[in-house]
């Protein structure tokens, strides 16, 4: 931790600051992203995790700003690599997405141009980075990725659709790495994979991020996922981020009552622990409750929660919470 | 065969290949996918038996044929004693009550412009159950036993109007209203959020209990079928590659597709981070499955025999119920290998 903090100028590379983004809808307004504050480090790999609709795909898209209608990214910062990323033009936006933030999906379709072959996707995108190289170079550049994600060179010459989900997805990979991305958001992106190409791609991203010291946000709703490759896990309940910390404390020891009661409910194969049913179901954000929005599921719920927002505090070096347990002295009730 | 609740016996379905015209005209071959391809197994009364597999192994198919939605290409199948294989549709109608089926996606499973009363209550009156205020009472008490309470608000609601892992409630409840004593449970949870999950499947164990029900568990998810299976079988390319107790299976998987499926499997839990990499490739084309062993084109372990001849399903010595179709299986100084290390 202290480590990275130190590494590079000593800034992080992402700051976001008290960033609030709405959808204008005709019911009202959903407060997607609610004063999240968050820092992503160089090198790092940081887990998004929470149940649908809690907003972590919000929150990716207004890192590229991409939030769709009738979304806004209404208050805070975004600093990137110290400059504020919300001030742009949309055309230096452009410049941005893509050469310094690349974004990959849970469909690489939608990404990929289906009239294009793959090799000419590299070639597109090494010259973008690198306006010198000839294309004879960039192809031979495109194979060496190729090589490295493992995917047979001969099928450089294919279009999007011939290859399987688990080759497409890596083919994004390897588009980011090839712009030299310094930041790679990944929405979902072994959702609609099968289990061992799924684990087959994990595996080539812990291969990636030592050779090229990748820094990944990885969003999904799969904490199997997130525990085999995160860091720092950032866990997010109804818009906010509710906990954030190393993946190891937050595994063992998670501070927040929602962390707990979702990590309960995940039946894990390596133990035979029974299921613990986490009772009621997410707020509808039309109408979020007041307080704490997880109280009316949190058993440890008290008559401040349902009237003040918890404090979003450090508890512990590094591992931040949002729940009034700490503030009243009683973590001992999660962790007696 | 009699004995069993379930027994399936060289069970397969193939499906013919839509050709195009040209293609047609220059093949004397009808092309098929071999969907199912020769899969045997039982399933006995009060069982929770699962079918875990890749996408496209043939779990949904077997499901389906079980059911007779489909005519089998080949096999027997049956049930409660009694050979349904060939049975009519009319023949067919009394067992109908008796097997259900539930889907992963309860959207597509329920009619929006219908409220959730009478999708639960449709099934009474079509099967001459029950009418009116005695269909009515009877709607309301599965209701309240899948936790929709109170039920004479849910009674009145429209699909849209609750949240999916409600939605996939509302589906169960029309499953058992006609109290079948058989349910295909195809993905029950894969759509659900994290935490209804563990809602549905807890459900699901007290409903088997409740109802003395018997359930075809399919899943691709081992840890899901880890925690409600009694036994499982593990399809590959529309074949049984390993079939056991899940106490067998996941304590001691001896199919290599077996071991590198439960490897694969994300655990919840940095402590157990994965160490050994996962056999490269992918499923192959079902169109011109591959010769000898299926797995054979992915499998660390092939050899020479693994690419020729096609292995059998043996049981496993000292391990009744446990059976693999692998060469490398009951061959001198072959050891199944050992899962990863834990860290
Ligand atoms: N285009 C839109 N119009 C109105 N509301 C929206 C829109 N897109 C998202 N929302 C709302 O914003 C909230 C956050 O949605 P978001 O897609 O970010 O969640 P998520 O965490 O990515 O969920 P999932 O796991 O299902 O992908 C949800 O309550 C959703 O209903
Ligand atoms: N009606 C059909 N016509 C032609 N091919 C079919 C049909 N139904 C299934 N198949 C093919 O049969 C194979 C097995 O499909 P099936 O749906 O049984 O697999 P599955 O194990 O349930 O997969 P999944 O996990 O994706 O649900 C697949 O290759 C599929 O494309
Ligand atoms: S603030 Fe209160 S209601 Fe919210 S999680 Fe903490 S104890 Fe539970
Ligand atoms: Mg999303
Ligand atoms: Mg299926």
């Amino acid at each position: 931790m202290d480590e990275r903090k130190q590494s590079g100028n000593g800034i992080p590379l992402l700051q976001l600051r008290d960033l609030v983004v709405e959808y204008y809808t005709r019911s009202g307004v959903v407060r997607a992203v609610d004063s999240v504050d968050l820092d992503i480090y160089k090198g790092e790999v940081v887990g998004l995790v929470g149940e649908s609709g809690c907003g972590k795909s919000t929150l990716g898209m207004a890192l590229l700003r991409l939030v769709r209608s009738p979304g806004k990214i209404t208050s805070g910062k975004i600093l990137f690599k110290g400059k504020d990323i919300l001030t742009l033009s949309e055309n230096a936006m452009r410049d941005l997405r893509g050469p310094e933030i690349s974004m990959i999906f849970q469909d690489p379709m939608t990404s990929l141009d289906p009239l294009q072959r793959i090799d000419d996707h590299f070639v597109e995108s090494i010259r973008a980075h690198d306006k010198h190289i000839s294309k004879e170079d960039a192809i031979k550049r495109a194979a060496e990725l190729f090589d490295l994600l493992g995917i047979a060179p001969d099928r450089l010459q294919d279009y999007p659709h011939q290859l399987s989900g688990g080759m497409r997805q890596r083919v994004m990979i390897g588009l980011a790495l090839a712009l030299d991305a310094d930041l790679i958001v990944a929405d979902e992106p072994t959702t609609s994979l099968d289990v061992l190409v799924e684990a087959q791609f994990l595996d080539l991203l812990k291969d990636l991020r030592r050779r090229y010291n990748m820094t990944l946000i990885l969003i999904t709703h799969n904490i199997g996922i997130v525990a085999e490759l995160a860091d720092r896990v950032a866990v997010m309940y109804a818009g906010e981020i509710v906990e954030l910390g190393d993946a190891g404390p937050l595994f063992a020891e998670p501070l927040h009552p929602y962390t707990d009661a979702l990590l309960g409910s995940v039946p894990n194969i390596k133990l035979d622990e029974e299921l613990k049913i986490m009772g009621g179901q997410p707020p509808d954000l039309l109408d979020p409750p007041a307080g704490c929005r997880f109280h009316p599921r949190c058993p440890y719920a008290m008559d401040r929660c349902r009237e003040e927002e918890p404090p979003w505090q450090e508890i512990q070096p590094g591992h931040w919470a949002a729940c009034w347990l700490y503030a009243e002295g009683k973590r001992e009730t999660l962790h007696g | 065969m009699a004995e069993h609740f379930i027994a399936v016996e060289n069970l397969k379905m193939w499906f013919p290949v839509q050709q195009d015209f040209i293609e047609g005209l220059f093949s004397h071959q009808r092309e098929f996918v071999r969907a199912v391809d020769g899969v045997s197994f039982h399933i006995d009364r009060g069982e929770v038996f699962g079918l875990a597999g890749e996408s496209g192994s043939g779990k949904t198919t077997t499901g389906r044929l079980i059911l007779r939605l489909l005519e089998p290409t080949g096999g027997r199948i049956d049930f409660d004693g009694r050979d349904i294989t060939h049975l009519s549709e009319a023949a067919m109608r009394p067992l109908r009550r008796r097997m259900q089926v539930i889907f992963q996606d309860p959207n597509a499973s329920l009619n929006p412009r219908m409220t959730i009363g009478k999708a639960v209550g449709h099934a009474l009156e079509i099967h001459n159950v029950a009418h009116g205020d005695k269909a009515k009472e009877r709607v309301l008490e599965m209701l309240t036993r899948m936790g929709l309470t109170p039920p004479d608000r849910y009674y009145r609601l429209y699909p849209h109007q609750i949240s999916g892992g409600q939605r996939q409630r509302v589906v169960m409840a029309r499953a058992l209203i006609l109290r079948p004593d058989f349910l295909v449970a195809d993905e029950p949870i894969a759509m659900a959020d994290v935490s209804v999950r563990a809602m549905l499947l807890d459900l699901l164990r007290r409903l088997k209990d409740d109802f003395h029900l018997t359930y075809l568990f399919i899943t691709h998810d081992l840890a899901t079928a880890k925690y409600i299976c009694d036994r499982i079988a593990v399809m590959y390319l529309g074949q049984i590659v390993e079939i056991g107790s899940v106490d067998q299976v996941y304590s001691n998987p001896l199919h290599p597709y077996t071991q590198a499926l439960l490897a694969a499997v994300p655990v919840p839990d940095p402590k157990f981070r994965r160490t050994a990499p996962i056999p490269k490739g992918e499923i192959p084309n079902p169109i011109h499955p591959p010769s000898g062993c299926r797995f054979h084109a992915r499998c660390a372990y092939a050899r020479e025999r693994c690419r020729t001849e096609q292995p059998l399903l043996l049981p496993v010595e000292g391990e009744p119920g446990h059976f693999v179709s692998c060469h490398m299986f009951g061959e001198n100084g072959w050891k199944p290998v050992a899962q990863e290390v834990q860290i």
